[in-house]
């Protein structure tokens, strides 16, 4: 499975999200620190769940680095997330 | 001394501190460019820590947060965020609060020119 779909399959287990959105930004970071050829880089992922409500900046992007688990992460070079609940 | 102890000594003994890849005046990564010149913009005074130049502080300031990636920003001991929540809490104004309880002199001109640029 590509880490984009690994990405948003398991943020939709987590969260069960109103809102996801998955980009690969690897290209725009291209000649940059962490690019790869062949991108699967960089990713940008913006989401509204109910889930996050309630939650600091911190507890969000914890539970969302969470829910990726380590294994996940420590292939991703960067992730950029906006986090939010809906509405 | 351990690296988690130098994190617990630097981070107690300077109010602003940021953990990022290269230097405040030589980032070597856009996201750590991001806050670094966010900081430098607001004329905020605050120590800069390269973790490419010591890989035990690299592994450790993850450890030590409980945080996966670099920037990391401390006020006052406290870890703030990484790129994208100071770049939202500059937008929203949470950061200018957050100096101004903890006592960080900060240029607030400055920062109003950051939110009007990004309106």
């Amino acid at each position: 499975m590509r880490k984009i779909d690994l990405i948003r399959k398991r943020l939709e287990a987590t969260f069960d999200p109103q809102e996801l959105e998955v980009v690969d930004d690897s290209e725009s970071h291209r000649g940059h620190a962490g690019y790869q050829e062949g991108g699967e880089s960089h990713y940008n992922v913006r989401i509204r769940a109910a889930a996050f409500d309630g939650q600091s900046r911190i507890q969000r992007h914890r539970a969302v680095h969470a829910a990726l688990g380590a294994d996940l992460l420590a292939e991703i070079h960067a992730l950029a997330l906006d986090i939010g609940t809906p509405g | 001394m351990s690296a988690q102890d130098q994190i617990k000594e630097t981070v107690a003994a300077n109010d602003v501190v940021l953990y990022m890849k290269g230097t405040k005046s030589m980032p070597q990564c856009g996201f750590s460019s991001r806050v670094a010149g966010v900081l430098n913009y607001m004329g905020v005074d605050f120590t800069d820590v390269n973790v490419l130049a010591d890989d035990d502080i690299r592994q450790a300031i993850k450890d030590y947060s409980d945080w996966p990636t670099i920037p990391q920003l401390y006020v006052k001991g406290e870890f703030v965020g990484g790129c994208d929540i100071i770049t939202e809490m500059t937008l929203s104004g949470e950061l200018d609060t957050l100096f101004e309880e903890n006592g960080v002199s900060y240029d607030k001109d400055a920062a109003e020119k950051i939110r009007e640029a990004n309106a």
